[in-house]
């Protein structure tokens, strides 16, 4: 049997996954600096053009390039199906939405309708080619868990999210607008956020903390019914917006009751973990539970107050929940990336996980980030200290992007290097 | 009676509470974690023996599959084998950093080779062999580790 074959044939090849991780915070650099640039007074409105352009650079530059990063790499281990043609699609993905994702926001930015139209276009095609990859994939899956059906729910939202958000885009590049305008972005961004994102970080979260924190296992229920109560809650909310919009508290209560129950059963399952061990991403768990309690009532509370909140909502639940849990992800995951495709090519003196990663500058950056975030909640009172939490954001991204640069370029050395024990030349053969 | 399926996944459980257990005792003291790491050890290659010696043999035999997803299991067997002894020799060197940065891979590489087998194999296995599953639940049970 040929290691390398096997390797490829369970896992992607590693720059499939890795160019997705290593652009993901410098979209968030890029984000951290149009924060710096901003008239602070404009960012406190959803709709203006500027916020609209940083969401999205967190939003699709950050975050989907994480969670489509890493959907690639769990595929064959969670659901044991791969994607056909991985490295093709992932190459073809990549350079649609990073490019779409740049024309996006400064099509924003300058008002450009061209870069705006290219933006829609490119982003479109983007994610439904991975999108629509990944769910025929899944069409081989044997055994259903609960976990592959939440990746299949919130690639199905990702879908709609998908459409809505090209549609929107375009309105922007053409300038018009339809009468529904402000309420399909209501719809996009709370989907997004609840359908894709939250569902997909549940359905994972099943089985990333029992197993690698040895925590105990959620509840039958939760594991069998949340992702689709989650889903009906988000339906009932799009009807009730649709026709009877003064009854859509109703349903935000409803989906704010299952994200809450869910963050607080993460804060309850990380205490009562056998692994004691803490590390960064232990830390960046307990910041998305508490993050996500607040959000969910605020979102909630909000509505008494006409939406008056929603950036700050958004930065609790985007910020505090869905770009915490991402982070923290990428320090497990890009790490292990690396010693998993070191190790399959037959290399035997690899440095350990935690020599790729420097724990010091690892917290630094949780403590910037979290000091970041709690910095934009105050900047949105007090506007003129804005400019410093952006600073302080830019930083603690500068120090992801070099944390995992740096394991990176471990792997470049090590493979240049060839060490004394590479074993690939008898990685032809094992004798069974 | 359990399953094949039922079996050899509770005892992934077992292994990951030793585990659990091995990582607290070596925070408290390196020094005098050794038993605690062999208790994981010696669990551990149990659990791998019981595959490779019983349970795989018996799923290749039925399916034919030799090259298929045993032969991939075997070969992260040896992986992890590789990082088990490895932990071994930072516990006697006292080098925690080391320790650490080996037990976390071995995490990684542990849990990705559970889900996949709890996932795919084990549910292949107990469809090919349920017929069986009484008799290899009892050699596994009663195997000597070798």
């Amino acid at each position: 049997m040929d290691f390398d074959g096997l390797s490829v044939d369970q896992a992607p090849p590693i720059w499939a996954p890795l160019t997705f991780f290593l652009t993901a915070p410098l979209f968030a650099i890029l984000a951290g600096f149009l924060i710096l640039f901003s008239d602070a007074a404009t960012l406190t409105s959803r709709y203006s053009m500027q916020t609209i352009a940083i969401t999205h650079a967190v939003t699709i530059g950050f975050l989907s390039f994480v969670m489509f990063g890493a959907l690639m790499q769990m595929l064959p281990v969670l659901a044991g199906v791969k994607i056909t043609k991985v490295t093709i699609i992932s190459k073809i993905s990549y350079i649609l939405l990073a490019t779409g994702t740049l024309c996006m926001i400064f099509g924003l930015w300058f008002n450009i309708a061209t870069l705006l139209l290219s933006a829609s276009a490119l982003l479109g095609v983007g994610f439904l080619t991975i999108i629509i990859s990944m769910l025929i994939a899944l069409r081989n899956v044997i055994n259903f868990t609960a976990s592959i059906r939440a990746m299949i729910t919130a690639l199905i939202f990702a879908l709609f999210i998908t459409f809505m958000g090209v549609h929107l885009l375009a309105s922007y590049g053409v300038g018009n607008f339809s009468a529904s305008h402000l309420l399909l972005a209501n719809i996009h961004s709370v989907w997004a956020i609840f359908g894709f994102a939250g569902v997909l970080i549940i359905g994972v979260a099943f089985h990333i903390l029992p197993m690698f924190y040895v925590a105990p296992k959620f509840k039958r229920f939760c594991k069998q019914k949340v992702a689709w109560l989650i889903s009906t809650g988000l339906l009932l909310w799009l009807l009730l917006n649709l026709f009877f919009d003064s009854y859509a508290v109703v349903a935000k209560i409803w989906i704010a009751t299952f994200f809450w129950a869910f963050a607080t059963t993460v804060y309850i399952k990380l205490n009562a973990r056998r692994r004691k061990v803490s590390d960064i991403t232990i830390w960046y768990w307990r910041s998305a539970a508490i993050f996500m309690t607040l959000g969910t009532f605020s979102w909630v509370i909000d509505d008494f107050f006409n939406e008056k909140y929603i950036v700050l909502v958004s930065i609790f639940i985007g910020g505090g929940f869905i770009f915490s849990i991402m982070s923290g992800m990428l320090y497990k995951i890009v790490p292990f990336l690396i010693w998993f495709h070191l190790n399959a090519k037959g290399y035997m003196s690899i440095p350990t996980m935690n020599e790729m990663i420097n724990k010091k500058l690892a917290k630094a950056q949780f403590m910037l980030f979290i000091v970041s975030l709690i910095g934009f909640i105050f900047s949105f009172f007090v506007p003129y200290l804005l400019p410093l939490f952006a600073l302080s954001f830019i930083t603690s991204m500068l120090i992801l992007e070099y944390n995992i640069v740096i394991a990176a370029l471990i792997y470049l050395k090590t493979i240049k290097t060839k060490p004394d024990f590479d074993m690939s030349m008898f990685a032809m053969k094992v004798e069974n | 009676m359990s399953t094949i399926k039922e079996y050899l996944s509770a005892d992934h459980g077992h292994c990951d509470e030793l585990f659990a257990s091995m990582e607290d005792a070596v925070t408290k003291d390196i020094g005098s974690a050794k038993a605690s790491y062999e208790e994981f050890a010696k669990r551990t290659e149990r659990h791998f023996q019981m595959e490779e010696r019983i349970m795989f043999l018996e799923f290749e035999q039925k399916t034919g599959m030799t090259q298929g997803p045993t032969a991939m299991m075997r070969h992260e067997h040896t992986q992890m084998r590789n990082l088990i002894s490895d932990m071994g020799k930072a516990i006697d060197a006292k080098d925690k950093d080391k320790f650490f940065g080996i037990s976390e891979t071995l995490m990684i590489l542990m849990q990705q080779h559970n889900m996949k087998e709890e996932q795919m194999l084990y549910i292949m296995a107990q469809q090919h062999l349920s017929a069986e599953s009484e008799r290899i639940i009892d050699m596994m049970r009663s195997m000597i580790v070798q």
